[in-house]
């Protein structure tokens, strides 16, 4: 199912070239509208589908399995933290689904810049960044060298 | 320098009649160029099988009232405000080329027409409207071309490897350019420079409005019906988006 563009859409902001995760949104030489270069390599992420301010961005099945003439659109409503699906099928059919955008308030996860930068000592531990207070925990799990397994002491 | 009419002065050049049948010229070229772009990339052919779908899948009919209202709405809010970009950035740099497009556009128009030679003075605000009309194009298409495009900014392309996309904003902004040098050339009153400026200015003019086949000015013409055309879907029920949420069914 790779995206493509509506090039009456599309406003040739960009943000689906920021957000792509595989690099396959470009922006045409001749018109200055994002395109995918490379449907074959499309994760179906969704994320320029939902990303894209001017809802330009669809995406289609292959056409050997999935036949064409349906439709994926998404509506992006931050202010209101939803969103919201309308598929339509080949046959006439419509489907309408409304998700909130996240579970935690719109802002309130930090971004990493706004995290401290970590201290030279934590690179020498196991701990992942910000752990083990990103994962609301006070400690890692650990195990005592008595549960080990002869040997590997 | 910024209150004489430039094209008065060109009197000693070019007979006023030759300036005229220049505009005139550029404004076939602008609506042979559209058309010409519309049928080779059968544009008008895909627009009205959309427009056939589009009434398909309509589910009330809008009255003639409704898409009064709705013409007035796509004037004031996607042309008159350029309220279509989402990027702030774009949408004030747009605002300038878009104003200062129309102000050099009629006011050059205006002085060629009305005024071309010194015999008849030209009214001081005019040049002073032209000067701005063409500050207000550079102003937005410098910003534009050298931090908001979008190849440039978000593809991470140099800034001077251009491609077809921007033959419109080069030969706007190399055309607008060298009316200001071709104007500042007169008022210093050497020959060669003027010349030489002029026909720059020509030539940069030509490219602008001969390309319009291949460049991007016929979006002046598209996008307004296009923006029309979304508002429409979204009130006769012809749209494929879903509804905001305020509108669904049964919340």
């Amino acid at each position: 199912m790779p995206t493509f563009v509506y090039m009456a859409r599309c406003d040739g902001c960009g943000e689906c070239v920021d957000i792509c995760p595989s690099d396959i949104m470009h922006i045409d030489k001749t018109y200055r509208r994002a395109y995918n270069i490379e449907p074959n390599f499309c994760w179906e992420c969704y994320s320029c589908v939902k990303a894209c301010p001017q809802n330009a961005i669809d995406v289609r099945g292959y056409a050997d399995f999935a036949p064409l003439g349906h439709s994926v659109r998404v509506l992006r409503e931050e202010d209101k933290q939803t969103v919201s699906w309308k598929v339509k099928f080949r046959d006439g059919r419509e489907k309408n689904f409304v998700s909130p955008i996240r579970t935690t308030p719109w802002g309130s996860i930090k971004s990493p810049a706004d995290y401290d930068a970590p201290s030279p000592d934590a690179f020498k531990t196991q701990e992942l960044s910000h752990e083990p207070d990103a994962l609301n925990i006070d400690s890692l799990p650990t195990l005592s060298t008595s549960k080990f397994k002869i040997g590997v002491i | 320098m910024f209150t004489s009419n430039p094209f008065a002065e060109l009197g000693v050049f070019l007979p006023p009649l030759a300036m005229q049948a220049y505009i005139v010229a550029a404004i076939i070229a602008v609506a042979g160029g559209t058309v010409f772009d519309m049928l080779h990339k059968s544009s008008a052919k895909f627009f009205s099988m959309y427009l056939e779908r589009s009434k398909a899948a309509a589910t009330k009919t809008l009255s003639s009232g409704d898409k009064a209202s709705i013409a007035v709405k796509t004037l004031a809010v996607e042309i008159a405000t350029s309220a279509e970009f989402c990027n702030p950035q774009r949408r004030i740099s747009h605002l300038f080329m878009f104003y200062g497009f129309i102000l050099y556009c009629t006011t050059t128009i205006t002085m060629v027409f009305g005024y071309p030679t010194p015999a008849t003075p030209t009214p001081v605000a005019l040049p002073l409207l032209w000067n701005l009309g063409a500050v207000m194009i550079l102003i937005g298409g410098y910003w534009f071309f050298f931090f908001l495009r979008v190849n440039v900014a978000k593809d991470g392309q140099p800034v001077f490897r251009l491609v077809r996309a921007d033959l419109f904003i080069v030969t706007l902004l190399a055309s607008v350019t060298f009316a200001l040098v071709w104007e500042f050339a007169q008022s210093t009153g050497n020959p060669t420079a003027t010349k030489v400026a002029l026909g720059l200015y020509l030539f940069f003019t030509t490219a602008l409005f001969g390309s319009v086949a291949w460049s991007k000015l016929p979006h002046m013409f598209y996008k307004p019906v296009m923006a029309f055309q979304r508002r429409v879907e979204e009130a006769d029920g012809s749209s494929s988006l879903p509804s905001p949420v305020a509108t669904h069914e049964g919340r």
